[in-house]
Formats: C-alpha cells, structure tokens, sequence
C-alpha cells in the first residue's frame, strides 16, 4: 500500500516531485564533486610524494660547492636519513623548442637533469622510475597539454636534439606554481649538453620520520652552508601542489554548501505546498485516528525514496563531471591506491547531505503533528506563514547573487595585475631577472642598456643578499634580504609601509611569523662596510605577503656594495603599454641569461590554470544560480498563490481583474527581490572578500583588496537574477487566472 | 446497563455552552439545529478531534477530553469510525486501500486479513466490484457507501457521521441511509449531524440544538419503513415547534 501511495504520489504530482529530485541530486552531486576531488588531489599528492622520496628540504645554489662539507653537516646531524646533491643544467628559454614550438615565451626556469639516485625520483605516469635512453627526453606532464607535446617529438636545445620518449612527473616542481621545470635525459647527454647552460646545485635531504622540518632549516642556515637560492621544506611543496587545483575544489564546496542551503529551504517550501495541498486528507487520517507519527512515515518515505534516486542520479553526475575536472589532477599526479576509499568517502558526504536535507523534512513535517485533527480537516491549520515565505524568497536570491559573486570576485582578483603586489612582486610592465653568470656584470650591463632607452619611463633594480639577522632575544637567523628603491614598484603591504631609510626593514609574513617579530620591533642586520664587518639596527616597517623564495623575504635599502648578490631583479615600466611585446623580445635576444617577462605573462604562467579553473567553476555557478532562482521563485509563487486562493477569489468577487491581482504580486516580488539582490551584492562584495581572503591566504597572498569589476557585479549579474525572477514570476502568475470569483462562497465553517 | 457514550457539561469556546447527553449501545441518534448552532463542533469535541475545554466524554470507561493527541488518536482508530460530507479519501490510493487504510496503519502484521474485511464490506454495501477503482471513478453515493466501510474496517464501538448524506442527491442519499440504517440494525451506535428532517427521521433519537445548548428531544424508537412518512411529519412539527 505505502509503495502504491508513494508511486501514484510521483506519478501525480511530476513537476514539484522532480524539483525536489533535482535539488536532492544538485547538492548529492556538488558535495560528493567537491569530495571526490579534494580527496582524490590529497591521496594523489601524498602517493606522488611517496613514491618519488620527495625531500624534507631542498637548497638551491649557484656556483662552486664544496660537497665534503655538506657531506659533513649531514653527518653531524641524527635526523638526517639520506641527502644528495643533484645538479640542474639551466638553459636559456630563447634555445628551447618542441617541434616548431618555441619555449621562449616560457616563464618558467626550464633545465635538464639525471634521474636521482636515493630519493626525489622523477616518475612516468605509472610512477616508476624513469631511466632514460641516450638521445632521449621526458618532459614535464604540466607541458604535455600546454605545448600539445607527443611521445616523438623532437626537443631542441639550440641545435642539438633529443626525442621525446615520454613525460614525467616531478613531485617538487610538478605545479605551475613551482618557477622551475626538470626535464630528465641520459647521463651521457647531460654531460654531452653541458656546454649549452649553466649550472645550479639542488642539495637535498631526507629526515627520519617525525624529525622538525623548520629546526632542521634553521640549523642550515646557521651553519652558514650554500645557501645563494631559495630554500623549500616538505611541506611547502605539498601545498604547492594542492594549490592550483585545490583553489578550484574549494570553489565548488563552497558553492555546494550554498546549495545544500538552499535545497533545504526549497525543500521545505516545497513539503509545506504539498502539506497545504494535503491538509484535508491530513485532517482525514487524523480524524480517523491516524497517528502523527504514521502520516509522517508517510511523507518521509517518499522524500527518503527521492533522496535515494536524487543520491544515485547526483552521485553518477558527480563521477561523469569529476573525470573531466580530474584530468589533469591524473596528469600530475597520477591515480591513488585507495580509489575504493574515496569513492566511499564521497557516498557518505553525499549521504551527509541528503540526511540534513531529511532532516529538515522530518521538521516541516512534524509541524502538522501539532494541528488538531478539526484544524486540519477545515483546512484552517497554517503551516507556513506568508511574511516568511516573501523572505524565504529574498533569502535565496541573496544566496544566489553570493555564490556568483565570491569566485566571480576571485576570479577577477587574481586576475587584476596589482595581484603581483600582494604577491611580494613590484607592479611594473616588465621584470628582468638576472640569475645566471657574473650577476652584477650582467645587471649593470642591462642598466646601462635600458637606461638610454627614451621608451622606458622608469625602473628600479632589487638586489637580493643573504645577511645573518640578530633580534633583541639574541636568536639569529638568516635572511635573504632584496635591497633596493621600493617605493618605485611598490608591494602591498598587511601592515605598515615600504622600507626608505638604511635603518628599516620589511618582512614577509612567513619570516615575521617565525621571528615573532611585528611593526616596531628591532633586528641587527650584520654586513660588511668598507672591507669591514658592521652592524646596522634596523626598526620592522612593514609586513607583507610573498609567495616568491618560499614565502621568507626581507626588504631593506641597505648601502652595501661587498656582500655578494645572489640574484638581481629590474622592474621596468615603459610609456607606452601597447609597446611592452615587442621591447621584451627585443631585448631577449640581446641579453642572455637574463629572463625578461612581461608581468601579464608572469601572472598568466603562474595562475592562469588556476584563474581558468576557478573561471569554469563561475560559469557554472551562474547557470546553477539561474536554475535555482527559476525553480524556486516558481515553487514559491505557486504557495503563495495557493495560500491566498481564498483571497483571491474575493477579489475577483469584489469586481478586481486578474491583471490586478497580478500587479499586487509582482510589486510584492519585486520589493522582495530586489533588495535579495542588494543584499546578496554587499553580502558578496564585504563577507566574499573574507572568504575569498581566506582562500587566497593559502596561497600566500594575505591583506588584499578583493577586485570586484562594477559591471558584473552592480549590472550584469542583478540583472541575469532579476530576470530569472521575473520570468518565473511571469509563468507562476498564470495560475491567478484560474481562480474563481466563486471559490471564495463556499469555504466557510460552521 | 452503563452507557455507551456520556457526554457531561462540555463546553467550547461561545460555541458549545454545557452540553450533557447520554447514548445508549446500538443506537442512532441525529443531531440538528440551524447553521452555526454548534452541531459538527460538538461531534468534533465529543470524538476527540477538536479539544473541549471543559466537561467529560466517556465512551464506556474512557474519559476522551482528558487524553493527549496520540491516545486520542488511539481511540479514534480503534473504537470510532468516521463519516464526513465531503467524502474525504487518498486520492493516490484506490477505493479497497483507502478502506482498509486505517486497519494495516493500526496493524501491519494481518494486512492480507484486512484486505479480505475490506472487500466483504464492500460485498455487503453493494460496490464490490468498485474494489479496485480509482475515488475518482465512482458516483458520490458509491463513494460515501465505501467510506462507511472505511468507517468500519475496525469494528467500532461508535460512528460518528457528519452531514454524511449532505453533498449527495436524493437517490444517493437513500443509498447512503439505507447502509447506516443496515449497519444500525446490526448492532452498530451512529451519531450522525444532520440538517435534513428525512434523515432525522430514520433515526431512533433527535437532540436540538441552538446556541450551543440541547433545547430539545424527539424519541421516535427504532425506524420502522412502514412508517416513513408519519415519522417525517413527525420530525417535521416537532422542529417547527422547536422555531426550526
């Protein structure tokens, strides 16, 4: 009988049953896509790490190493398991090709390398270990799809040669967000090639289990070992890796939790239509002697039946859509072990989800067990009171304009080129970096150059050191500090302000974290001045985030021409922006050894996946907005109407037309909407920039101004919202037309 | 003998002011008055569907206004049967289910034996062959019969009717008072509100009310058809009287 009443109950009521279906699947499938994904990217992330013995710390350094002392050092230490030097042959973007595909617009530190012998394995797409043949190459799988590589190609270093034999995965450097690209030949090759660029030492280590990174880092530095590059720890490279895909996912769970929001509320308005519609045979069966609790089994196993075929169509959709958004999680970082796992794990999320929903329903519904019997059979019980329903409305188109705004909102942050500011990175037209060779000959020799060029409007050059820092506690650390004018190219600061005399210093947030030191506070900077070694106190002027050389950096304005530089970096901006193109390839092929970008491109190389990434998830979010907006403005509208029959059928009694009533509707929905929509745009603009915030701060930028582009926001998306309001209104409204005058005579009690 | 129903002093709102009356086992009694007089309000409060707010309801030995919702609920479900103008039924269920409805919510375990119950009331009441149709595939008369068997799925001390015959047609109406009357000859107690003296008249007791108060008592004795039309004009002086 329950299965018959259920049966004819869908079989009747299509339209509103598919609209519960569909929310119930909407949000099984966001939630279990979001789940899918953010598990399947960390299990992927952790294998790759795994499989390829990543190092627990990676030191970067250029020029002559004395490998015996290093030697030393590791065996001086109990928590070092392995470590080896590895070296990493720079080459010049300009000499790079595949096929007829130039590399030089790359921004990356491309290079060659030998497999690794005890650890940081480079691996094939099964994850084994790949030995590579004389003459050929593996590539790094970020370039497969970038450059359209194929197995056969050929890679073309100036004018030798190698075959592409196949692409591999590099479990520190696979992300776009890591600035160097490994690609793996033969031993033989490499030594064959050497000639063709210059090169850099990886010194790595491997600690035994539960050893402290960070302890680990300090104690290097103070040995004073190599340390002229940057310095990345495990975990580091862990979030690296997440990042450019995980901003994504975490797009799509905040969206989904928006949904399950709303699916709740549609839900229950939803229920309380079919309960207003039912109240008579609910007054029946109570008056009849029904229990509460037998009627509510009644609706709750229809809704547990929807909930199951919603979970299956939503759980089928989440898989089909998750294989594309997966593909290049798969790429880089291959298939996990434990799929069973995650599959499991995105069941009982979608579960989660479709039991919170219940449960809501279990509540709507237990409201009628309060009606008495008569109340109900007369149809006077009110479930559902008419001002919340207005505002139900007004709540969602909120929600709605929210979730479009916050990756809309996200998208157009990262994508604005003042981001590079929050970033640690000057907002110039172009940036030179010179890392390569005799450093301060090759920079001064590129001053010189552009300094006579009348199409430069300003530059400004940063020279990057290493300095041993004192604080007032007496701890020590080493910092790489960037000296330089940084007023010219300015960052963004959280706190404070830009460095301008000899006594004052930024630091990055992760430094002033670590040194626990915040505006105001004093460090001793220890330099050589004149041939001798000095002191120089400098005050904490400002703090800032930067996602370049691990996130630790230092600015300061210090007068010391002696100490060595370990990189050089030159902002340029030009006078006329249309012109930056053609400067930038004009001088690549003047100046070797020296990267020259546009910071568009920079930008681009760096975040473009994960702004394409995050514009797909906005897309898709405006169409998911629109839907929901439609079915749930009509599922309202048609309560509403329904509610106020009686009313109605006294108007038209009273002499009014169906125009009128209309009208009256319209201007309430209107009111309704539109300030759902004013606040859903402030709600999006003030709390998105915190989530956004939030989000962002993972990757390193903190205290950013979130871009909000006024015409998406103040025009287009009120408006694609307004409409799909206003259509569903439109549709909903013809049901006015079927009421009669008479209706209202012969719903009196006695 | 103790009666079957008691109802003392019971009061609702202005709209029931201290109502007291007694029914005996088997018997069918018709309560009448004008529109507003306070008929169907005191069936609701003397079935426990709407709560009184003073006086006592006895059915046998169970005092009904001092339960809570579910005993009452309890109650209705398994010693009254029910009976409403509009013929209210699941419209997703077909006429047998909605007929044994009450019985597999009230047991599960038997739903083959109820099933079998409910197809003999409908044998009895003539619309067997309606079993399987849908609510909406039957006359009115045919409807309000198969409710009467939804009425008595569960073997019920007491029926309350209300209007039963209200949205009908005279032809239907006969049918639809000719099975209370058959049910009533076969031992079953019917308390039915009426507006219609005809069907007043087949019953063996008339209570008359106005502004919530018994103003009034016809006893005709147990229908007899013979005497149809005597008892109608009956019933009909005896209201004109009342200021009917």
């Amino acid at each position: 009988m329950l299965k018959r009443l259920i049966f004819n109950d869908l079989r009747k009521n299509r339209l509103i049953n598919i609209a519960t279906c569909i929310f119930m699947a909407v949000t099984a499938m966001l939630l279990g896509l979001s789940i899918f994904l953010f598990a399947r990217l960390y299990f992927s992330i952790d294998m790759l790490m795994r499989d390829a013995q990543t190092p627990h710390f990676l030191q970067m350094h250029t020029g002559r190493i004395e490998e015996e002392r290093i030697y030393a050092f590791a065996r001086s230490r109990k928590d070092v398991e392995k470590m080896q030097i590895l070296t990493f042959l720079n080459l010049q973007n300009s000499q790079l090709s595949i096929g007829d595909i130039s590399f030089e617009a790359n921004m990356q530190d491309n290079g060659l390398c030998t497999q690794s012998k005890s650890f940081d394995y480079l691996l094939d797409a099964k994850n084994d270990v790949i030995y590579p043949k004389e003459g050929e190459v593996y590539v790094p799988v970020a370039y497969k799809n970038e450059y359209d590589i194929k197995i056969g190609d050929t890679f073309n270093i100036g004018n030798e040669k190698l075959i592409v034999a196949g692409f591999l995965r590099d479990s520190q450097m696979n992300s776009m967000m890591a600035s160097s690209k490994r690609f793996l030949v033969s031993e033989a090759d490499y030594e064959r090639l050497k000639y063709l660029g210059s090169e850099e030492y990886l010194i790595e280590f491997r600690l035994k289990q539960g050893s402290d990174v960070n302890a680990f880092y300090t104690s290097y530095k103070d040995c004073s070992l190599y340390d002229n590059g940057p310095a990345i720890t495990y975990p580091l490279i862990k979030l690296m890796n997440a990042l450019s895909d995980g901003i994504m996912i975490l797009v799509i769970l905040l969206v989904s939790i928006v949904i399950l929001f709303i699916s709740i509320l549609c839900i229950r308005y939803i229920l309380l239509t079919e309960l207003k519609k039912d109240m008579r045979q609910i007054g029946m069966m109570k008056a009849v002697g029904i229990s509460g609790k037998d009627i509510g089994h009644l609706y709750i196993s229809k809704y547990l039946m929807l909930s199951l075929i919603g979970c299956i169509v939503g759980m089928i959709s989440a898989l089909l859509t998750a294989k594309k958004l997966s593909i290049n999680i798969r790429d880089l970082y291959g298939e996990p072990e434990n799929a069973l796992f995650i599959y499991i794990l995105m069941l009982v999320c979608s579960v989660i989800g479709q039991a919170i929903i219940l449960l809501s329903v279990r509540r709507s519904i237990s409201k009628t067990k309060k009606q008495s019997a008569i109340e109900a059979l007369l149809g006077n019980a009110d479930i559902s009171k008419r001002k919340n329903m207005w505002l139900t409305a007004s709540v969602i188109v909120a929600s709605a304009v929210f979730m479009i705004l916050v990756p809309l909102g996200m998208k157009d942050t990262m994508a604005d080129l003042d981001f590079v500011t929050y970033m640690g990175i000057g907002n110039s037209h172009i940036r030179a970096d010179v890392r390569q060779n005799d450093i301060k000959k090759e920079t001064f020799r590129f001053i010189d150059a552009i300094k006579n060029d009348e199409r430069v409007d300003r530059y400004c050059l940063m020279q990057t050191g290493s300095y041993k820092v004192k604080l007032e506690n007496e701890n020590t650390y080493d910092l790489m500090i960037e000296n330089g004018d940084h007023s010219a190219f300015p960052v963004s600061y959280k706190k404070g302000e830009a460095p301008k005399n000899e006594n004052e210093i930024a630091l990055s947030i992760l430094n002033a974290e670590e040194m626990d030191l915040d505006i105001g506070d004093q460090v001793i900077v220890f330099m050589e001045k004149d041939g001798k070694e000095s002191e120089c106190k400098c005050t904490v002027c400002g703090i800032y985030s930067d996602i370049t050389n691990g996130g630790k950096s230092a600015k300061a304005c210090l007068k010391d021409d002696t100490a060595p530089i370990m990189w050089s970096i030159i902002y340029i901006s030009l006078k006329d922006e249309g012109s930056v193109s053609d400067w930038v390839n004009e001088y690549q092929d003047m100046s070797d050894g020296i990267k020259i970008v546009k910071i568009s491109e920079y930008l681009d190389g760096m975040y473009g996946t994960t702004i394409r990434n995050i514009a797909n998830a906005s897309f898709l979010t405006v169409i998911l907005s629109g839907v929901i907006i439609i079915v749930v403005i009509l599922l309202l509208m048609r309560l509403i109407i329904l509610k106020e029959r009686n009313e109605s059928s006294l108007k038209k009694a009273l002499g009014l037309k169906t125009f009128d009533i209309c009208k009256e509707y319209f201007k309430k929905l209107s009111a309704y909407v539109l300030s759902g929509i004013v606040f859903g745009v402030i709600l999006g603009v003030f709390l998105g920039q915190r989530l956004a915030g939030a989000l962002l701060s993972m990757m390193g930028a903190q205290g950013f101004r979130f871009v909000i582009d006024p015409l998406s926001t103040f025009i287009y998306v009120p408006v694609f919202i307004a409409a799909s309001a206003f259509a569903a209104a439109f549709i909903s409204l013809g049901t006015i037309k079927s009421i009669s005058a008479s209706e209202c005579l012969n719903s009196g009690m006695e | 003998m103790s009666a079957l129903l008691r109802v003392i002093d019971l009061r609702k709102d202005d709209i029931l002011k201290g109502i007291s009356f007694e029914m005996q086992a088997g018997q069918m009694i018709a309560v009448m008055g004008p529109s507003g007089s306070g008929k169907s309000t005191l069936l609701y409060n003397v079935s426990g569907m709407d709560q009184a707010d003073s006086g006592e309801v006895w059915l046998y030995d169970t005092q009904i206004v001092s339960l809570d919702e579910d005993d009452k609920a309890d109650i209705r479900l398994n010693r009254m049967g029910f009976v409403f103008q509009q013929m209210n039924m699941l419209s997703n269920l077909n006429i047998i289910d909605n007929i044994a409805f009450p019985a597999v919510c009230a047991d599960r375990k038997n739903k083959r034996e109820h099933y079998i119950r409910a197809q003999k009331l409908l044998d009895e009441f003539h619309i067997g062959d309606l079993a399987q149709r849908s609510i909406k595939e039957v006359s009115g008369g045919q409807l309000q019969r198969a409710c009467i068997c939804r009425s008595l799925i569960m073997d019920p001390q007491i029926i309350f009717a209300d209007e039963p015959t209200g949205a009908l047609n005279r032809t239907a109406a006969k049918e639809v008072m000719d099975a209370f009357l058959g049910i009533n000859k076969k031992g079953a107690t019917v308390m039915m509100v009426t507006h219609d003296s005809w069907i007043a008249s087949k019953c063996e007791r008339i209570l008359y009310i106005l502004d919530g108060q018994i103003r009034g008592e016809l006893s005709l004795g147990k229908s007899d058809p013979n005497e149809d039309k005597n008892r109608e004009q009956k019933v009909v002086h005896w209201l004109e009287s009342m200021g009917w």
